[in-house]
């Protein structure tokens, strides 16, 4: 093994520590540990022997190992970021609802001269 | 449904504002002098929008951080259906709506032929209005006729009135911009009938500087694909 091999093999084995000790403590559930390991062992497995890299390409019809890389790179950020975004617009909405609650709720219990109400804000899917 | 007669209903104006300090002082009191119930959701402003609002006589409801005018509008309605509305109204905080506009957006409700009224400038030529503004207003209405449905000449103003029943079929999902076309959408699939009816809309430098960018288009249309696409 060359130096960078070396270097980011032992990277992967400490991540994958980590990641064990994570799934044993119950912090992380047992696919999302599975996930991570499957990534550190493939890694590991490109960074050492990278003309498998090669033979997946080729059996995809792909010319070289790093362009496989290359369309698998791209296709986890686009999950990704649609993972992210939904995620964001989930939280956007939880925001509002709550400072929505908070400004009625304040405004009744100041007692503008309505019906006091401890309706939350309707048909919340 | 039977509708109720305009002098014996409770109207409530519901008027979204974001550091509109600057305007929301007069508007309130032009509204104050004709309608009891003007609710000012101020969106988490650094001015003092709030206090100038409750001043002029409105009350006032606080988002604690800026959550976007339709976020703003949709506290606004559900705490005046909490209140017993029988009419919303909707209208802008920068001044360029006509109170007297009002009364002719709840005529047709009263009369009990339609659940909501849409204020639009383009039904007779009473706006003037920059260039730009036309040209991205009208390619809002072409995109609103092929994503709702809906055959309007205006989709995108601010002044809006409903009857009890429309309210509460409106549950504004879009925080930012992308609400005009949301509540034009939920109007639509309600079933409930609506009309637009004109209204003049002033275009002063402070409305133009303090309102929406032409650009801003794009990304209202995307929240709103967005949306349909995710729901």
């Amino acid at each position: 093994m060359n130096l960078f091999q070396s270097l980011v093999v032992s990277l992967f084995v400490v991540l994958s520590l980590l990641t064990l000790s994570a799934g044993l403590r119950g912090t992380v559930r047992k696919r999302i540990v599975g996930f991570w390991l499957a990534v550190w062992v493939v890694g590991s497995v490109a960074v050492v022997w990278p003309h498998t890299t090669a033979m997946v390409a080729h059996s995809l019809g792909i010319g070289r190992g790093a362009d496989l890389l290359l369309y698998s790179t791209a296709l986890v950020m686009i999950v990704a970021f649609f993972y992210v975004y939904t995620r964001f617009r989930r939280v956007e909405r939880q925001l509002t609802l709550l400072v929505r609650r908070l400004a009625i709720q304040n405004a009744e219990l100041s007692g503008h001269g309505g019906i006091p109400s401890s309706q939350p804000p309707r048909r919340s899917e | 449904m039977r509708p109720i007669a305009l002098e014996q209903a409770r109207v409530y104006i519901v008027v979204a504002a974001y550091n509109e300090a600057a305007s929301i002082g007069d508007v309130v009191r032009e509204l104050r002098e004709q309608y009891a119930h003007v609710i000012v959701v101020d969106d988490g402003s650094v001015d003092v929008t709030g206090d100038l609002a409750l001043a002029a006589g409105a009350t006032v409801l606080t988002h604690l951080i800026n959550r976007g005018q339709g976020a703003a509008l949709q506290t606004g309605l559900t705490y005046a259906l909490n209140q017993g509305a029988d009419y919303i109204v909707t209208f802008d905080a920068d001044g360029q709506h006509d109170v007297a506009d009002i009364a002719r957006l709840l005529a047709p409700i009263a009369e009990g032929t339609v659940h909501a009224a849409l204020g639009s400038r383009f039904l007779e030529r009473r706006t003037r209005m920059p260039l730009g503004r036309r040209v991205t207003l009208f390619l809002a209405v072409l995109f609103m006729r092929f994503t709702a449905r809906a055959r309007l000449t205006d989709a995108h103003n601010g002044l809006r009135a409903f009857s009890r029943h429309a309210a509460e079929h409106i549950d504004l999902q879009l925080d930012r911009m992308a609400h005009a076309s949301e509540i034009v959408d939920q109007i639509v699939s309600s079933g409930l009938p609506y009309v637009e009816v004109p209204v003049q809309v002033r275009y002063t430098d402070y409305s133009l500087r303090k309102g929406q960018r032409n650009t801003a288009a794009f990304r209202v249309a995307f929240d709103y694909l967005m949306a349909r696409l995710l729901r």
